[in-house]
């Protein structure tokens, strides 16, 4: 297991090196200058000169890279170009903020997904089962900006109980407040995920419940209940954890759309502003501390799936 | 009768399917009585693993069971079959692996029934489980306790598997092909378990398999199943001695018997009876050699006394002979030319650990290093040769390299060392085309043998165009000729591999080994995975286009009855090894290496059965041997271990004075011969 | 029993791929002949009748510039679908090779493929399509390779390991001890074999291809104004959400309905052709 969780860990960094060359070079070799791209398509050659010498867009790309890459692992991103704030005070508040967004999501899309998928498996072919499929098939397909629109239109437009858009702090509004604003991201960020979460979580406890050991379990006269709890939901979970984690990306990027939508000051919301701004520096280290957390959320899942898994646990498969 | 336990009349079983309701189960009937054993047996489709779950009440929403009677222990079964379940009878299924739950500890499984049925707390239930283990004869039971089912090996598991069973006392075992998925010397070891439990508590047994020779080897009484119908029933002794339904006589006769070699076996034409239509009169007619018209009528058991066939005209047929429909077409007695064709010396072949350089890496110690990759001998400096016209039957247990051995001799795999001839010249490790349709290969499954997007035309046609022996037209003469050598009708060709039967699927995949007309096949357990009837039918096969074509065949099994029934010669395989081999007649009379004797004394054979317990030469373990020490692969198993000679040098190969090849160190006088009853 | 037994046998056609079929045929229509048919011209202004709701006359409303949304709509439907078709295509053709490819082949070209896929797949889905869109300027065109390379990595994977199976198959051996070439052996004896769980898989895989495209386009990175991608016009609707909400609802009403269909599509293929496979993963 530690052995396993080493190498997991490495791999885990040496994903993000990559990943951080990968951001650096998309942004530094792709068509267009840097600097074109930050003061428009009509600057002068002047101006570009004087940008280019300032943000050192004149070295050797590896020498930029290395003076980039020993910032960040000095926690050091550098200045934002279109605020004059530090990337990493500007990162540092809306990652906090998606965190929580993001993390309330997950948690309603697991605690949710699991018992819906546990729910049909088990009274498989029911009516509840049928409509619960139905839903699945029908919510997986609808985009986070669509619950969105219609949420500030029926909630805050028509019936005007909960905030459109914004944010406000917990220590400066109270919970109450909080919350509200709160409500409609997070419910819009988990219609499609949990249809998702509950569908291979069927899936999987059907798949176990049909299982030999389940059939043996049964022969030793273990009564249904435990024959669920006990025997098929263990092996079932597994499945679900790896589906949770790939949910984590999708949720990112759901949460880069209901953070515009919402104008929820997050990291999503940054990341499009720097986008927009042409913001180098905040484009770069946002984009790494993203993928950062993805892949730790992965990492998580996939140590939580060793712990549950013993044949990863203990090793030496027959 | 005594004091009857288990009491079922008339239980049939049926359900819906999409093609109209199915009658899996047609009036069984069967009485065990306390401390006695029922075999129940019968081919795949038989419903004879339908049974159990059917008394056990676990058969799903779809299924109706219903029955004249069915008695356990004066309650009625079908109502009380819950609040018996792991109570009262307890069951083992046939695979280990899979009736084991992954995620849950040996100790918990086994302690469970008890925590539920016997009011325990966990851990006292784990003391008792611990006991159970024990007495299932697990050597370092607290140890298992703590494992997960991953880190047992079969016959662990199945073990394990038992002694959860017996937890609360059952009074009835239900075991079904329990030992199907088993080496068959672990299989001997756990056959021993089973009958030292039922001496030990009288334990009351119901045995599933298709194996008689188990059957024989456990039980008193047997029922034989076919298309859901019980066909014959009586004691044990007096059935197998004299089978009187045409079906058990014909399931009998389709048996290899090490002792009767050379006999042709008899094979049952035909497939089972479609089970949506119900037939009123007897179901076995359409396939059997003795049927008249009165067949149509209801058949009942009858029989003298408590030995009982579902055939009106058993007496009349008792006394005729088996009329042999697939005679063969050439004499066997074709004496073979005694040329080598093929010769391999010295082969090896290591397999490497899984995975890439990344998984190679050594974590150990904290920093990682780039370890040697583990790496595993699948065939250890094997010579062997398979001369012109003869069959070299390759015997071994699972893991023993067989297969792969079988796959370096066609450079299907590339050996690490070791020299390849075949007919006079060298074999290069990327062979020409010329080697390749010389030297073909024949599977074990035929499901997986064959592609199921291709017609049989398209699986036959393309080695005649690749080995460029027939085109166009010629190439659909050449196809119908093949049809007819497998035996097969003409207009299969258009079929696809789903719409034939196991059987036929293997004919075609002879033909298509046939195809490019080949001197030397490796025919990989090209039998293991067909039911006894089919499987004695191919054998047929296979002997007929043998004499026909003076083909040669590697024939590779793991089961020693079938290797000595087609072989000419057989070689011995154990842990990549060859550790004995020689002519046929004179290997199988002995003397043997350690290893081919266990093998032999593990057979059950139908008839030898009691008299076989008593000499069955018990095997340590499987350990692996300690790092360091390169002996006999065999040293750590061997009952006959000489000490440090056996576990530090590799014996040579010496020939005994019957000719006979073999690695051992054991001195002739010392070597044991395992009486087989040869004629 | 055998996957080739569970193959052909007898089975139904699921009604959800019939009516998930029927929807998506006549929403393929409506993007192909769109804006032939369009009671209005989708780009004229109109500053007169500006933000009606929806009427005889514009049965959807007209949005902030008077233009008819319907007309709008009926122009912008080729987007998604070229989105969705295109990306999938894209993720097929360079795809399913690589996934034989490694299959085939192992030892060190599958450890480099499958290398640079778990990088690929390291990255959240929309970071792909951002990073990409980021540094060029946004169109239809780079949109569908962005979404298009995103799901790369799980054709990959799911083609390696249903390849992995089918080469592990006896007849794999046989076509091998015939001598076989590599291209027969893929073309004939594998990609058969494959072929059906790719099938489901792209028609699976389409529906979130659209999802992200019209994401993508959602953010502004898609396809620019004055296009009428559907997802592009609910973002421009925003601002109007409290006084003219039909904006946005219709062309969002119009691609769910797209995306449910072409998902119903999906699951019903699921269901015909490979009923094991009941709920594998997307992402």
């Amino acid at each position: 297991m530690l052995v396993y969780a080493a190498r997991r860990i490495l791999g885990m960094v040496v994903v993000l090196f990559a990943m951080s060359a990968v951001v650096f070079a998309a942004i530094h070799l792709l068509p267009g200058s840097v600097a074109h791209m930050v003061l428009g398509e009509y600057a002068t050659a002047d101006a570009v000169a004087a940008l280019e010498l300032k943000l050192g867009l004149r070295d050797p790309i590896l020498v930029q890279y290395w003076r980039w890459l020993s910032g960040v692992l000095h926690g050091e991103f550098g200045q934002a170009l279109s605020i004059d704030q530090p990337v990493a005070r500007l990162i540092g508040g809306a990652l906090e903020r998606s965190a929580v967004l993001g993390g309330m999501s997950l948690l309603l899309v697991a605690l949710m997904g699991i018992a819906l998928g546990i729910h049909s498996a088990v009274h498989r072919g029911s009516l509840s089962d049928r409509v619960l499929t139905m839903m699945q098939y029908t919510l997986i397909a609808i985009p986070e900006f669509f619950w969105c629109t219609v949420a500030i239109i029926v909630f805050a437009v028509w019936l005007g109980w909960l905030p459109a858009t914004g944010y406000t702090p917990l220590a400066d509004a109270g919970l109450l407040q909080w919350l509200r604003h709160l409500i409609l991201p997070v419910i819009c960020l988990s219609l499609g995920l949990t249809a998702h979460v509950s569908r291979m979580v069927r899936s999987s406890m059907l798949e176990a419940i049909e299982s030999r050991y389940v059939l043996a379990a049964r022969a030793k006269g273990v009564p249904e209940r435990l024959v669920l709890l006990r025997h098929a939901l263990p092996n079932a979970m597994l499945p679900a954890i790896t589906v949770l984690a790939i949910d984590a990306g999708i949720l990112i990027g759901g949460i880069v759309v209901a953070e515009t939508v919402f104008s929820f000051p997050g990291l999503g919301s940054l990341l499009m502003y720097a986008i927009q701004n042409h913001d180098i520096p905040l484009l770069q280290a946002g984009m790494l501390v993203v993928t950062a957390v993805y892949s730790l959320a992965t990492l998580v899942a996939d140590l939580a799936s060793a712990m549950l898994n013993p044949r990863i646990r203990l090793g030496g498969a027959h | 009768m005594a004091d009857i336990l288990l009491d079922i009349q008339g239980l049939s079983l049926r359900y819906a399917t999409a093609n109209g309701p199915v009658t899996a189960l047609d009036a069984v009937s069967l009485a065990i009585p306390r401390g006695g054993a029922m075999g129940l047996v019968g081919e795949s489709g038989s419903g004879k693993s339908s049974m159990l779950l059917a008394m056990l009440g676990l058969l799903g929403k779809g299924a109706a069971v219903t029955a004249d009677a069915a008695r356990f222990d004066g309650q009625d079964l079908l109502k009380v079959a819950a609040s018996l379940r792991g109570r009262r009878i307890g069951t083992v299924f046939q695979d280990p692996s899979a009736a084991l739950n992954p995620a849950l500890t040996i100790g918990m499984q086994v302690a469970e029934p008890l925590t539920l049925h016997r009011g325990m707390n966990w851990r006292e239930a784990m003391e008792r489980a611990e006991g159970l283990l024990a007495e299932t004869g697990i050597h370092d039971p607290a140890a298992v306790l703590k494992a997960y089912p991953h880190q047992l090996s079969g016959g662990m598991k199945q073990r394990a598997v038992i002694a959860q069973a017996l937890g609360c006392e059952p009074d009835l075992l239900l075991l079904d092909e329990p030992t199907t998925a088993l080496d068959v010397t672990v299989e001997a070891q756990i056959l021993d378990l089973l009958d030292a439990l039922r001496a030990r508590r009288g334990i009351s047994l119901l045995l599933v398999s298709h194996n008689l020779g188990i059957v024989d080897r456990i039980c008193d009484d047997l029922t034989v199943l076919y298309a859901g119908r019980v066909v014959e029933q009586g004691p044990c002794a007096r059935v197998l001695a004299g089978p009187r339904h045409p079906y058990a006589r014909g399931l009998m006769a389709a048996m290899p018997v090490i002792s009767h070699a050379k006999q042709r076996l008899t094979s049952i034409e035909g497939n089972l009876p479609d089970l949506t239509l119900v037939d009123p009169g007897c179901n076995f007619a359409p396939r059997c050699p003795f049927a008249v018209p009165s067949c149509a009528e209801p058949q009942a058991l009858a029989g003298e006394g408590d030995h009982r066939a579902r055939c009106h005209r058993a007496t009349e047929t008792a006394a005729l002979p088996w009329p042999e429909q697939d005679q063969a077409r050439v004499s066997m007695e074709a004496a073979p030319e005694r040329r080598p064709l093929l010769e391999a010396r010295g082969m090896s072949r290591r397999f490497a650990g899984h995975g890439g350089l990344w998984r190679s890496l050594d974590w150990r110690g904290g920093w990682p290093k780039l370890a040697p990759r583990k790496s595993v001998v699948a065939v250890d400096d094997v010579t062997i040769e398979v001369r012109s016209g003869e069959v070299l039957g390759l015997v071994g247990e699972s893991g023993s390299g067989k297969s792969t051995l079988g796959r370096l001799l066609l450079r299907l795999v590339p050996a690490d060392a070791g020299q390849l001839e075949f007919g006079g010249t060298e074999v290069p490790l990327r062979p020409s085309s010329d080697f390749c349709q010389q030297a073909q290969i024949i599977f074990q499954n035929p499901d997986s043998a064959l592609n199921p997007h291709h017609t049989v035309q398209e699986i036959l046609k393309r080695p005649l165009e690749l080995f460029g022996i027939a085109k166009g037209a010629a190439a659909g003469a050449e196809i119908d000729r093949l049809l007819d050598l497998v035996r097969l009708p003409r207009s299969y060709r258009t079929r696809y591999p789903h719409q034939m039967s196991g059987g036929e699927k293997q004919r075609i995949g002879i033909a298509r080994a046939l195809a490019g007309r080949p001197r030397f096949i490796v025919c990989d357990e090209a039998v293991s995975a067909l039911d006894v009837s089919v499987q004695a039918a191919v054998l047929n096969l296979l002997s007929d286009l043998r004499a026909q074509f003076g083909l040669s065949y590697l024939f590779i099994s793991h089961d020693i009855g079938v290797i000595a029934h087609i072989s000419d010669r057989i070689a011995v395989m154990y842990r990549g090894a060859i550790v004995q081999q020689g002519e046929a007649a004179e290997l199988l009379r002995g003397p043997h290496h350690p290893y081919t004797a266990s093998l032999l004394s593990a057979v059950p054979v139908v008839g030898s059965a009691r008299s076989q317990a008593g000499n069955r030469i018990r095997l340590a373990e499987n350990a692996m041997a300690a790092p360091g020490e390169k002996g006999c692969s065999f040293a750590s198993r061997c009952p006959q271990q000489l000490g440090s000679l056996c576990r530090t040098q590799v014996p040579a190969q010496r020939r005994l004075s019957n000719g006979v090849m073999m690695a051992c160190h054991l001195p002739d006088a010392q070597l044991e011969t395992v009486s087989l009853g040869l004629s | 029993m055998t996957a080739v037994a569970q193959k052909r046998r007898r089975r139904h056609v699921p009604l959800i791929l019939v009516v998930g079929a029927a929807i998506v045929v006549c929403m393929v229509l409506i993007g192909l002949i769109g804006p032939w048919i369009a009671p209005y011209d989708p780009t004229m202004f109109a500053v007169r009748s500006r933000m009606q709701p929806p009427s005889g006359l514009h049965w959807f409303g007209t949005d902030e510039f008077g233009r008819d949304v319907l007309s709008r709509i009926l122009a912008g439907g080729y987007y998604s679908l070229a989105m969705g078709f295109g990306a999938t295509a894209i993720s097929l053709i360079v795809g399913v090779p690589l996934g034989l490819m490694a299959a085939f082949y192992r030892g060190w070209v599958d450890d480099v493929i499958m290398r640079i896929i778990d990088l690929m797949i390291s990255l959240p889905p929309i970071l792909v399509g951002l990073l990409i869109l980021a540094v060029t300027s946004p169109g239809l065109g780079k949109t569908i390779v962005a979404v298009g390379l995103v799901y790369v990595p799980i054709m990959t994977r799911l083609t390696r390991s249903v390849a992995l199976s089918v080469l592990a198959q006896d007849f794999i051996e046989a076509a091998a001890a015939r001598k076989e070439k590599t291209f027969y052996i893929l073309w004939r004896e594998v990609l058969p074999n494959v072929w059906p769980t790719i099938i489901v898989e792209t028609s699976l895989r389409i529906t979130f291809a659209i999802l992200l495209g019209s994401a993508l386009s959602f953010l502004g990175l898609g396809p620019q104004p004055p296009a009428s991608e559907w997802g592009l016009m609910i973002a421009e609707s925003r601002p109007f959400l409290d006084r003219a909400p039909w904006i946005g609802l219709a062309p969002g009403l119009c691609l769910c309905v797209l995306l449910v269909a072409v998902n119903f599509v999906g699951e019903g293929l699921r269901d015909l052709l490979d009923p094991r496979m009941q709920g594998r993963g997307h992402g």
